[in-house]
């Protein structure tokens, strides 16, 4: 007689286990005692052996398959009648079934003695389940949950204002706002006027152009920076002369290397050196969680302009180059960029980022903050200009700084301190090496 | 309208079903009792006949086996009625057309198939249905009687072509009951299609017995319902079938249109190997058709005139075995169905839906694999 | 209570309402003195006699056409058809008369009857035992059409197709015919045609199956849930009328639909609840529904069958690119 020895309560708990090893095969021969099957619970892996002597006759489970306490995992055939034993399962009287009926085709057989229990629908005294309560998703169209996706937010989470609270994509807008730092004061995001729907009249007759890549990219950043973050500029400028006699001094030098020294790498060095003395302006803004995260790492970010558009390869760790390093990275980040050769990684990791506008045109500027820095430097044209020295008016090399911030955690006067030191840097060259 | 005086075939005259009458020229014991209607038909052919017969049992009976074994699918027997399929496959020439059932392998064998494409097609593999360019034989078919409808169409191209051949199609007692009999006879016969309508009359119909399927005396007698000629022959009578079918053949070619034969046979075996014959049928009836057996008569007649004997009979016994096994082995060799055959055939060109569903099933099933 | 399989189920109902019903008989090929080649009436011919249980000759258009008629006279028949694939020389029958007789005499004369046959492929046989053809019936207006998936369902489904006073076609699964045991009532109860069953609740995706395709679908489940996801499993039941609401309701629910079917892919069952998903849960998908099926090719001979209809490894893949959408 058949019978179906289930996977035994093992104690401690444990519902259910992991097939790791089978020790016999249908067909087998086995004593009582011998192990069947060897099975990985949480707490002990375990042989667990037989009740029973007989013959293997079905096999249930595979290595590797998760099966629940009192799962079946053998058919034993037992010889002789055991009746009386508690582990056994019931038989019900099931008709004999004849070999292989059907006319054509094979109709596969239930393999084992177990059955379902009946589900009762239909009986008298089993009234129909009632419907558990619906619960539904947030009703939103595919384009909609699509945007939310991409932007990085819980659609569920967002509050329809749409037909029936559908959630529109102006809510998901909205939404991604907010994401970004929005305050308590609950001002409505300049953003949304970027996906104003009235209609604009331009004149017929030109050239359509469908945006790049990079420029689509370009423009959600700054909108992202400049639509979230407070920006507020400061301008100076500094007195770069004993800066240009240095930088003519050497630039001989090392002509020769193929190093081109130009003024950068000297902002770049002084730059890193006066942001370790401002931790301020190297930090990053997390408003989601409150805190501000101020990075150990000075990693700046230099906008490189390409055929493409604003490219922003990062010097890492620029506190800890030489001039000549920074100025042989700088050419070769900025080529690279041209070719748009660079790497994924060497456009992020930013802590703070310098424009160099100013060596094209330009004086003074407003950069946009490149997120998520919390300041951005701008670098004007060097020019000569009247100055005055010991109260006399002398012909001074002028170099114009613009420097951004995040009015949200740098403060004016943070932003003064830091523009002082390294003005002081650049003004006075050598007071880098000492550092 | 012109009407065509139709040939007067003695032998329709001879055999009317509506008399009772039936054709019999060998006796289940081997003897002829009916000289003057023997056939036409030399000692070699003779020989031949009995040989085709007793490699169809072969055939059979191994195929059966190997379904028990596992080896093929579910799969109709033919044990009993070798008679009836090869003495009327042999009746008809090689470019004439045939027109399947299910339970005529003897006829199939005959007409040029191989036991490798049985073995296929009960195997499950379409490739069983592809036929060579000297198979003349349509597709078998498995909806009862719809190869009838076929059969007169085949035969009104042949008409249309002004061809010479003839149609020999098969049904079973049971398709006499289906609409396709009626409008495939009923076809034929208006527009004088050359067609010999064949039915095995084994008796039953799955469980139903002969008697239960239709009111009348002889199937036969259906015939002139569609002012067509029907005879009734002993269908475990080489003899019987071979000259009916003969004589029906060369009045089909000559422009008379059809005939309706009917095989009066036993089918020994289930209907098919799925079938369990004991619930429906008394043993004693199977006993009685065992003696009536059409190998079992057409041995002794052979043996009578030391045409045959045992040590023949073992030697073409082993002979057909190895061939058939080799012929079975080539088959299991065959596998599978690739899954591109399961879209190639559905249209001449590949629709691009189509090709995407297999793209599809083929990534999946690599995917699989890699997994 | 008994333990029955799902033809002893089938068994089980016409044996209640032959016993319930005198206008109840039943007829077929094979029915009678061999009890039906799958023994769907075993026994029945002996317990009830000839007149309410017997054979017919081989004439499938005759055996639905003259149940049209029966039920025009007031008897309530069961017309059993071999096999699914033998419907087709009473396909005039069923599209002209049957389900046509109530609308075209304004409910004077209906065609109260049951047809059942088997139903379903993957059973290794010969042309035509194999064909999948719901998709057919559903979109033929004034039929019914039933598929259970348990024993216990179909009996129930099975008593109410009888008691049903529009045509039911009832397609038995005959893949599953012997494969499944279960807990039935010997008594007569009844399950709501139109009714779909949640046999499995969850929540990241529906899953929508009938018939011979629950195994798998259960299966292809088991493997979802050892990556997490929670699926739900919705038994169809009846494939016309469609119990849209359960199915809505769900898809609402769980934002994903994979509908499962044997049948081929083109204007079948998927096809409609794809539709209907998008017409009444548009705004809670979070992925295109999708549909698991058999392709638009004729069902392929035992040796390419394996690779033609759905298991549990596709349905899962199905599952899973969904959820991942």
């Amino acid at each position: 007689m058949l019978y179906i020895f289930k996977f035994p309560d093992i104690g401690e708990g444990v519902t259910e286990g992991k097939i790791l090893e089978w020790f016999v095969k249908k067909g087998q021969k086995i004593s009582e005692g011998d192990p069947v099957v060897k099975m990985e619970t949480d707490k002990v892996v375990a042989d667990i052996p037989s009740p029973r002597s007989g013959v293997i006759k079905n096999i249930f489970g595979k290595v590797g398959d998760t099966i629940n306490v009192d799962d079946a995992l053998v058919e034993i055939e037992i010889a002789g009648d055991e009746a009386g034993d508690e582990m056994e399962i019931k038989k019900k009287e099931v008709p004999v079934e004849e070999e292989g009926y059907g006319v054509i085709g094979h109709i596969e057989d239930a393999t084992t003695d177990a059955f379902l229990p009946a589900t009762g629908e239909g009986l008298e005294n089993n009234a129909d389940k009632v419907a558990a309560t619906v619960k539904t998703k947030i009703m939103a169209t595919p384009v909609a949950r699509k945007m939310a996706k991409d932007l990085g937010l819980d659609i569920n989470e967002i509050t329809g204002t749409g037909p029936a609270g559908r959630v529109m994509k102006i809510d998901i807008q909205r939404a991604f706002s907010q994401k970004q730092g929005a305050d308590s004061l609950s001002v409505k995001p300049i953003a949304d006027r970027s996906i104003s729907t009235q209609a604009v009249s331009i004149p017929s007759g030109g050239k359509t152009e469908e945006l790049s890549q990079i420029r689509k990219t370009i423009a959600a950043r700054m909108v992202e920076s400049k639509f979230t973050a407070p920006h507020a500029t400061s301008f100076e400028e500094v007195e770069i002369s004993r800066l240009v006699e240095i930088r003519e001094e050497i630039k001989e030098r090392f002509s020769g290397d193929g190093i081109r020294i130009t003024y950068m790498p000297f902002i770049l060095k002084a730059t890193a050196l006066a942001l370790k003395n401002h931790p301020k302006l190297n930090c990053h803004l997390d408003m989601k969680n409150n805190r501000v995260i101020y990075n150990d790492k000075y990693n700046i970010g230099i906008a490189i302009d390409t055929p493409d558009g604003l490219i922003v390869p990062v010097i890492n760790n620029a506190d800890t180059k030489s001039i000549v390093e920074l100025a042989a990275e700088l050419k070769d980040k900025s080529n690279r960029a041209r070719q748009r050769k660079l790497t994924l990684d060497e456009l992020r990791g930013n802590t703070f980022s310098v424009t160099n506008y100013g060596s094209i045109a330009g004086i003074y500027g407003a950069p946009i903050i490149n997120y998520p820095d919390v300041a951005i430097l701008g670098v004007g044209r060097i020019h000569k200009k009247p100055i005055v020295k010991n109260d006399q008016i002398v012909p001074g090399n002028i170099l114009p700084l613009s420097l951004a911030v995040d009015h949200r955690i740098v403060d004016g006067a943070d932003a003064a301190r830091f523009l002082r030191e390294l003005m002081e840097y650049l003004a006075e060259p050598v007071s880098m090496l000492l550092l | 309208m012109k009407v065509i005086e139709k040939e007067k075939v003695q032998i329709f005259d001879a055999f009317n079903p509506f008399q009772g009458q039936r054709l019999k020229i060998m006796n289940p014991d081997g003897e002829i009792i009916n000289d003057q209607w023997m056939p036409d038909i030399t000692e070699n052919r003779i020989i031949e006949a009995y040989k085709n017969m007793l490699y169809a049992r072969i055939v059979d009976l191994k195929a059966v086996s190997f379904q028990r074994q596992g080896r093929l699918y579910t799969l109709p027997s033919n044990f009993g009625q070798e008679a009836a399929a090869v003495g009327s496959a042999m009746a008809i020439r090689r470019d004439d057309w045939l027109v399947p059932a299910y339970r005529e392998l003897g006829a199939w064998l005959t007409h040029g198939l191989t036991a490798l494409d049985y073995f296929l097609y009960v195997g499950g593999s379409e490739e069983g249905c592809r036929f060579g360019d000297d198979v003349k034989m349509a597709p078998f078919s498995v909806p009862i009687s719809s190869q009838l409808t076929h059969a007169a169409g085949l035969g009104h191209a042949v008409n249309y072509k002004n061809g010479k051949e003839v149609v020999l199609t098969y049904f079973g007692d049971g398709g006499t009951s289906e609409g396709d009999f009626h409008e495939s006879m009923n076809w034929a016969a208006v527009f004088g299609c050359p067609v010999i309508f064949f039915c095995n009359n084994n008796g039953y119909a799955i469980s139903l017995p002969r008697d239960k399927q239709s009111k009348v005396e002889m199937l036969a007698q259906k015939a002139i319902g569609y002012g067509m000629p029907g005879i009734q022959v002993d269908g475990n009578d080489f003899f019987a079938v071979y000259k009916a079918t003969s004589e029906a053949a060369a009045y089909a070619r000559s422009g008379n249109g059809p005939v309706m034969i009917e095989a009066v046979t036993y089918r020994r075996g289930a209907h098919t190997t799925s079938d369990d014959p004991g619930r429906y049928r008394p043993g004693e009836e199977e006993k009685e058709w065992e003696s009536r057996d059409p190998l079992l008569r057409f041995r002794a007649y052979l043996e009578k005139r030391e045409l045959w004997n045992q040590e023949k009979e073992d030697k073409f016994s082993e002979q057909s075995k190895k061939d058939i096994d080799n012929q079975f082995a080539e088959y299991e060799a065959r596998g599978n169905t690739p899954l591109e055959d399961i879209f190639s055939y559905m249209y001449k060109d590949m629709p691009d839906l189509l090709k995407h569903q297999m793209i599809e099933l083929q990534s999946f099933q690599s995917r699989r694999k890699d997994e | 209570m008994a333990v029955m399989n799902l033809v002893q189920a089938v068994n089980s109902a016409i044996d209640e309402k032959l016993a319930d019903d005198e206008n109840v008989l039943v007829f077929g090929e094979d029915v009678g003195r061999n009890g039906g080649v799958f023994r769907a009436t075993d026994g029945l011919q002996d317990k009830y006699g000839e007149k309410r249980v017997f054979d017919t000759p081989l004439a499938e258009s005759s055996i639905i056409g003259a149940g049209v008629g029966m039920a025009m006279n007031g008897l309530r028949p069961i017309c059993e058809i071999q096999f699914s694939g033998f419907i087709y020389p009473a396909f005039n029958q069923i599209i002209s008369h049957v389900s046509r007789m109530r609308y075209r005499s304004r409910g004077t004369r209906t065609a109260s009857m049951v047809i059942r046959a088997p139903y379903g492929g993957g059973i290794r046989a010969l042309e035509s035992h194999s064909e999948s053809a719901e998709a057919i019936y559903g979109h033929v207006p004034g039929l019914k059409v039933v598929i259970p998936s348990t024993p216990y369902d179909a009996k129930g489904l099975l008593i109410s197709a009888i008691e049903d006073d529009d045509p039911v076609l009832f397609l038995e699964p005959k893949k599953i015919y012997r494969a499944i045991k279960q807990d039935v009532p010997e008594k007569l109860y009844r399950i709501k045609i139109g009714k779909a069953s949640v046999l499995q609740e969850g929540e990241q995706l529906t899953l929508i199956a009938y018939g011979a395709m629950i195994k798998p679908s259960q299966q292809a489940i088991q493997m979802a849930k050892k990556e997490g996801y929670s699926i739900e499993l919705i038994d169809l039941r009846t494939i016309f009328p469609l119990d849209k609401e359960t199915v809505i309701a769900s898809v609402k629910k769980t934002g994903r639909m994979v509908v499962v079917h044997e049948a081929p892919r083109s204007f079948g069952v998927g096809a409609e609840l794809m539709a209907l998903a998008n017409e009444d849960a548009f705004l809670y998908l979070e992925a295109p529904p999708t549909r698991v099926t058999g392709a638009d090719t004729i069902v392929p001979l035992p040796k390419g069958e394996d690779l033609y209809f759905p298991d549990a490894e596709r349905i899962f893949d199905a599952i899973r690119k969904t959820i991942k959408f």
